[in-house]
């Protein structure tokens, strides 16, 4: 995890925990789990975009 | 999205499960009815609210593989044949339904081999049929297992599960997650204390940015998979 990630953790556990509401709280850490999963996907998508651009037979 | 949720249970406030559900219920969209709690089933009513609803759900506990007789009942009695297909006029077409069952065995049990020995789908398939009858869309079914053993964190990430499952887009991907979210943040941001709102405000941006992201390293891949198709 890097360091922005896990700072933007950090913000969202914090804002969870200050959520009188389960439903509130249960909103927030969807969200940090959805962008845990943005982060996979877009490292995901940027390894087969350089994998592609760097094919030897396309030259 | 209107979704119109049918709860079968004989015994519902001794429920956990099922009081658990309730206060998880998103705050609009949703229309919740407990069949068992009808003294009488109002056939034009149910109708009608078949009629304005997109989704329809069926919440229920498994028993003896199958729904509680309540779900049954109300299908003998508001599904008529005139209204669901005989006029050749389908007024449920279109629209999609989706099943949540509890059940006190984990899910593993639900195979072949398993302690079970049935699939959930092949169980749920009276409905299913049932769905298709009625030109519906069937849904993938959401199964709560063991709704006891869970932890509160699992509990935390089944409300949000749930409440996607009654109102987000079909099928269930990354990008009908994002929007989902997307539609919600900022109400759930005016929601929050006036001192929380700037953190809040700063989440949600770094969520649109990530969001942004991740459309144009799509297009980026769907021009590099274009060209190397020529």
């Amino acid at each position: 995890m890097t360091e922005n990630a896990a700072w933007l953790n950090e913000q969202i556990d914090h804002l969870a925990q200050q959520q009188a509401k389960f439903t509130d709280r249960a909103f927030w850490l969807a969200l940090k789990d959805l962008i845990a999963e943005q982060d996979r996907r877009a490292d995901q998508l940027g390894g087969e975009v350089d994998g592609r651009t760097w094919s030897p037979d396309q030259w | 999205m209107k979704t119109l949720v049918l709860v079968a249970h004989p015994h519902l406030a001794d429920s956990s499960s099922q009081q658990f559900l309730k206060e998880s219920l998103p705050d609009s969209g949703v229309v919740w009815e407990w069949l068992d709690g009808q003294q009488v089933l109002d056939v034009d009513q149910e109708q009608t609210q078949l009629r304005q609803a997109d989704r329809v759900i069926f919440q229920f506990p498994l028993y003896w593989f199958a729904a509680p007789a309540s779900l049954k009942q109300w299908e003998d009695t508001v599904l008529t044949r005139k209204f669901v297909y005989g006029d050749h006029r389908y007024p449920l077409a279109g629209k999609e339904l989706g099943v949540v069952v509890t059940t006190g065995m984990p899910g593993k049990a639900f195979q072949r081999g398993g302690a079970e020995g049935l699939t959930l789908d092949a169980a749920l398939a009276p409905l299913a049929a049932v769905a298709q009858r009625a030109k519906m869309t069937w849904l993938p079914t959401f199964a709560i297992h063991q709704f006891g053993y869970l932890t509160e964190t699992e509990k935390l990430q089944l409300v949000v599960r749930y409440q996607r499952y009654l109102t987000q887009s079909q099928p269930d991907s990354l990008t009908t997650r994002q929007a989902w979210f997307a539609e919600r943040l900022p109400g759930m941001i005016d929601r929050l204390p006036v001192d929380q709102q700037a953190a809040g405000k700063l989440i949600a941006s770094v969520f649109d940015q990530k969001s942004a992201d991740l459309d144009q390293l799509t297009d980026t891949l769907a021009l590099i998979k274009e060209q190397s198709d020529d």
